[in-house]
């Protein structure tokens, strides 16, 4: 389904709010691949740093955030460092976006076809305005909707219609990423579920990578090949998507998956994780889970753990108790 | 359709309000309305005169068939005869006085509009630079100048020192009114001052308004997503920000007209300017209750027309609003 | 659909080379230091959050010293002066001197004293102005939003008549039928007709706030409506509510002075206003007498510039996002000395 080529390589990279009076660290130097053709999730509670992963490598960070360190590669250039023709390039060519709610993400006042047609025209111009048109309403067939309705608003489309035409902006310049943060989380489960399997058919289809984004672990288990932890900011544990239902290796993991319903078999108790992640703009010493963490020894109060690969695993986890 | 519909009714129902305030404020002080107004002339009126203030508050029949009347004769746009310019009737002196307010605030307006728009655009894309630093504070505070020291200054300035602009009137003596470049140019020349104190306090707001509306737009997703799309600075700036940021602008436009049309009075005063506002000073100070009443509904009727123009202005532009 | 069989992962090693190492981000100590950010003065740690964002804002800080100034003055100023603002106190016109520290009036009346009281009157009808108007404001905004309804339609309906209604032209039939509009009068009806806009603002904020879980949580618990308003609404609203107070006694302030300087006021009063009218009617500058007409004229540009100040701030601690980019340019500093290209947005 994918191949071993790595597309984009994540190191070290750092994110951070700038506030009045303090800095939150909001991601902490984590570092990891996304490869040709694979869907990569990004896991998490809410504020662990998942969504300004996301927009750091989209180069969509913006105030108060700041990318404070590390390297984003694609092909062995860094994303971070292009200048601005280049960075023009970049958006949209190689890298798109759908993002969580279809009708902040369209501008309300102008028809729908002007938002497909003006990337295309961007990044196309000789295909001129008769091509670009011809070009958006083919992506409108992609996506299952009458290329009849281009000219409408957004707020003539439903919910799921709306998300369907965000995915087909995000496919007009046939990009090798498209990052999509929660974009189901907004709509109802049936809803939820056809546009999940039009994504697994157009990536099928046309072999983009996705760096998949949600809340929803059964939802991420089910439509990525790997799946990146992060607490607090930081990775503490990367591994195929199986891996993760089946053999966790972090506690944080383990807690994470206890507390979603399993989406087949009898529903179990959930069980929330106890505690709060700490404060970003003062963080403990040590491991950032140990305060929360069931099997907390004294090493992991003091010296923070960094994430290691256990081919034997066949994931990567940053946590003493597997060393 | 449903919506303009809808706003109609509501000028409607305020212009009711506004009539019906005019109809009470002078019945609700003490003693007859007519005799105390007729009392501050102090035996300076004709009996033609008297005779006009007793029509206009027609003290005869119950208060409610008073009050009918007096609706009638706003509806046909009869206020009575002035009693300063006797016996022009007030309507006449109303609408001379307001073709020359609507020049000035005309102008003043737009340019206002079109100056503070632009810059507000300028200092939110560049926001936290050495324009917004600088100019955006500077502008604001200009917006709470009073106009009274304003024009007196340019007054002061331009045209007693330097004499660059004339002392007074719309336009020379001796030109009779008409559309030839060379009336047109005479009034532009005398206006000059005028509009430009009411720009200066003025284009502030909408400056302020314009860099605030669109700062917070700026983090909306769907101007995120014209970012990443790569798409041109100028694009996102005007057509994604800007054009969603113009729908408030419009809305505050409308709502300043009246303030606006206030704020000419002072201006008028001190360059002489023979507006609506000049004409209200003169029947303040001679008491001249039935120009006072009737500046008010036509002031409130042009704010009431300049808030319908947004609305229909706000269908045209916002698709949200055109459904139904 | 996840394949098992792929590579081993990458190492630690293959991760952290060279490149990644020497792009390695700054402790958040350095960074604070770097884009000069100073922790929090303890002093303001006891304050509410919001009351320590203002006294921190510089902005705001020096409009409300600049006011504070101004009302010392008017409180203070009459102290040191043996005049009597509406006497003549000398020559007509007397430029200022040892005698007349703002020299007289053409009356002869002395300007520095005048200007005392006048600042009473003008700040008193002001702030005594735009407080009513933003506490009307207030009340009608939190019903309209917090009950809905019936009440909410009737009271929209008010604050949208008296948003379109044309104020001064209204003040002026209500000024011009009373026999001499003093300060108070004035104040009553700017008060009366300056309501509509906190009104509005706080309406929308309180609907907002209105289906918030604590709210929700207060009610289903059976706490008392008015409790819940004075408990878990109004707190909320007071930023809101100083921006209606602030922006209401700017134009309080504005409008006093325009009626008093079209003759409307009560020229025996002694406010910035009638200073300005009788300078004017005086023909001070045309005459020379340039310290008739700057001094009311600098005080009102003064206190409406220290209102502007005092509202940025209000702005910048409801709307965190104009905050942000007061630090844009150091932020750009900051990614240019690592080379990389910066378009913050």
């Amino acid at each position: 389904m994918y191949s071993d080529r790595v597309l984009m390589q994540v190191r070290n990279l750092t994110v951070d709010y700038v506030g009045d009076h303090s800095v939150a660290r909001a991601v902490n130097g984590i570092d990891f691949d996304i490869r040709e053709g694979e869907a990569f999730g990004l896991a998490g509670e809410s504020g662990c740093g998942k969504s300004t992963v996301a927009f750091a490598l989209a180069r969509l960070t913006r105030l108060p955030g700041l990318v404070s360190g590390g390297e984003v590669r694609l092909n062995g250039e860094d994303v971070l460092k292009f200048d601005k023709a280049r960075l023009k390039a970049y958006r949209w060519n190689e890298v798109s976006f759908v993002f969580q709610s279809a009708m902040n993400a369209l501008n309300p006042v102008i028809p729908v076809s002007e938002q497909i047609m003006d990337v295309i025209e961007t990044h196309q111009p000789d295909l001129g305005a008769e091509g670009a048109r011809k070009r958006a309403s083919e992506l409108f067939d992609l996506v299952g909707i009458p290329s009849r309705r281009l000219d409408d608003y957004p707020h003539q489309f439903s919910g799921g219609m709306r998300q369907r035409i965000c995915i087909a902006i995000a496919l007009a310049l046939q990009p090798r990423l498209i990052i999509m943060d929660e974009p189901t989380t907004a709509l109802d489960v049936v809803v939820q579920r056809d546009i999940i399997e039009q994504i697994v058919e157009l990536k099928g289809r046309l072999g983009f990578s996705v760096l998949f984004i949600t809340h929803d672990l059964g939802l991420m288990i089910e439509f990525c090949d790997r799946i990146g932890v992060m607490y607090s900011g930081e990775l503490v544990e990367v591994a195929p998507a199986e891996a993760i239902l089946t053999n966790p290796r972090h506690p944080y993991t383990r807690a994470l998956g206890n507390s979603f319903p399993p989406l087949i078999g009898p529903r179990l108790r959930m069980e929330g994780i106890p505690g709060t992640p700490p404060d970003l703009r003062s963080l403990p010493e040590g491991c950032r889970f140990a305060p929360r963490c069931p099997h907390a020894m004294d090493v992991c109060r003091s010296v923070a753990p960094e994430l290691r690969a256990y081919p034997e695993l066949r994931s990567e986890a940053a946590c003493h108790l597997l060393n | 359709m449903i919506y303009i519909l809808r706003r109609v009714a509501f000028y409607l129902a305020a212009f009711f309000v506004a009539v019906t305030l005019n109809f009470f404020i002078p019945r609700i002080m003490p003693g007859d309305p007519s005799a105390r107004i007729i009392a501050s002339f102090q035996g300076r009126l004709n009996d033609a005169q008297v005779e006009a203030i007793r029509a206009s508050y027609g003290t005869t029949g119950s208060l409610w068939e008073q009050y009918i009347g007096y609706v009638g004769q706003v509806l046909r746009m009869d206020f009575g005869i002035s009693t300063v310019q006797f016996p022009e009737p007030t309507s006449s002196l109303l609408f001379y006085g307001a073709t020359w307010t609507l020049v000035l605030v005309g102008i003043a307006i737009t340019l206002a509009f079109l100056i503070g728009t632009m810059m507000g655009i300028h200092a939110a894309w560049n926001r936290g630079g050495f324009f917004d630093s600088v100019f955006t504070p500077i502008n604001v505070m200009l917006n709470a100048f009073t106009p009274a020291v304003v024009a007196l200054l340019l007054f002061y300035a331009f045209s007693l020192q330097l004499q660059w602009f004339p002392l007074g009137r719309a336009h020379s003596t001796g030109l009779v009114p008409s559309w030839d470049p060379q009336f047109i140019g005479n009034v532009l020349y005398h206006a000059t001052l005028p509009v430009l104190s009411i720009l200066i306090v003025s284009f502030g707001g909408w400056h302020l308004g314009m860099r605030n509306v669109m700062i917070n737009l700026l983090n909306e997703d769907f101007v995120i997503l014209a970012r990443a799309k790569g798409l041109s600075d100028r694009r996102i700036r005007y057509r994604y920000v800007a054009r969603n940021a113009i729908l408030p602008q419009i809305t505050s436009l409308a709502l300043s007209v009246g303030f606006l049309l206030g704020g000419a009075l002072v201006t008028e005063q001190v360059f002489n300017y023979p507006g609506l506002g000049k004409f209200t000073v003169t029947a303040i100070e001679s008491r001249d209750y039935s120009f006072i009443q009737a500046q008010l509904l036509l002031l409130t009727m042009s704010a009431l027309v300049a808030n319908l123009l947004s609305d229909i202005a706000n269908v045209i532009l916002d698709p949200r609003l055109r459904k139904g | 659909m996840a394949d098992i069989t792929h590579t081993p992962p990458l190492t630690l090693l293959d991760r952290l080379d060279e490149a990644a190492i020497a792009s390695a981000a700054p402790s958040q100590a350095e960074l604070m230091r770097e884009l000069r950010i100073k922790g929090r003065p303890g002093w303001t740690s006891k304050l509410p959050p919001s009351l320590a964002a203002f006294v921190t804002n510089p902005k705001g800080m020096t409009g409300v010293i600049v006011l504070l100034g101004l009302i010392l003055f008017a409180l203070l100023g009459p102290v040191f002066s043996e005049y009597n603002p509406q006497r003549r106190a000398g020559k007509p016109h007397v430029a200022p001197g040892y005698e007349h520290v703002m020299g007289t009036t053409r009356m002869g009346k002395d300007v520095y004293t005048q200007l005392a009281y006048g600042g009473r009157m003008s700040l008193a009808v002001g702030f005594g102005a735009g407080l009513a108007a933003a506490l009307i404001g207030l009340a009608v905004g939190i019903s309209a939003g917090y009950f809905g309804g019936r009440i909410d339609d009737v009271l929209t309906f008010l604050v949208n008549v008296v948003l379109v209604l044309p104020g001064l032209p209204l003040i002026i039939v209500i000024a011009s039928l009373v026999d001499s509009a003093g300060p108070l009068v004035i104040g009553i009806v700017l008060a009366l007709t300056g309501w509509g806009w906190p009104a509005r603002t706080i309406r929308t904020q309180t609907m907002s706030l209105r289906t918030r879980e604590f709210i929700l949580a207060a009610e289903l618990m059976g706490e008392k409506k008015w409790r819940i308003i004075l408990k878990e609404i109004f707190p909320n609203m007071l930023s809101f509510f100083m921006g209606g107070l602030v922006l209401g006694t700017i134009a309080a302030i504005l409008a006093e002075a325009a009626l008093s300087f079209i003759g409307l006021g009560d020229s025996n009063a002694v406010t910035w206003g009638t200073m300005l009218y009788w300078a004017q009617n005086n023909m001070a500058l045309q005459v020379g007498a340039w310290w008739e007409i700057w001094p009311p004229a600098i005080a009102i540009m003064l206190t409406g510039a220290a209102l502007v100040m005092i509202n940025f701030a209000v702005d910048e601690i409801t709307n965190p996002q104009l905050k942000a980019s007061r630090k844009i340019g150091r932020i750009r500093r900051f990614l240019a000395r690592r080379g990389r290209s910066a378009d913050v947005f």
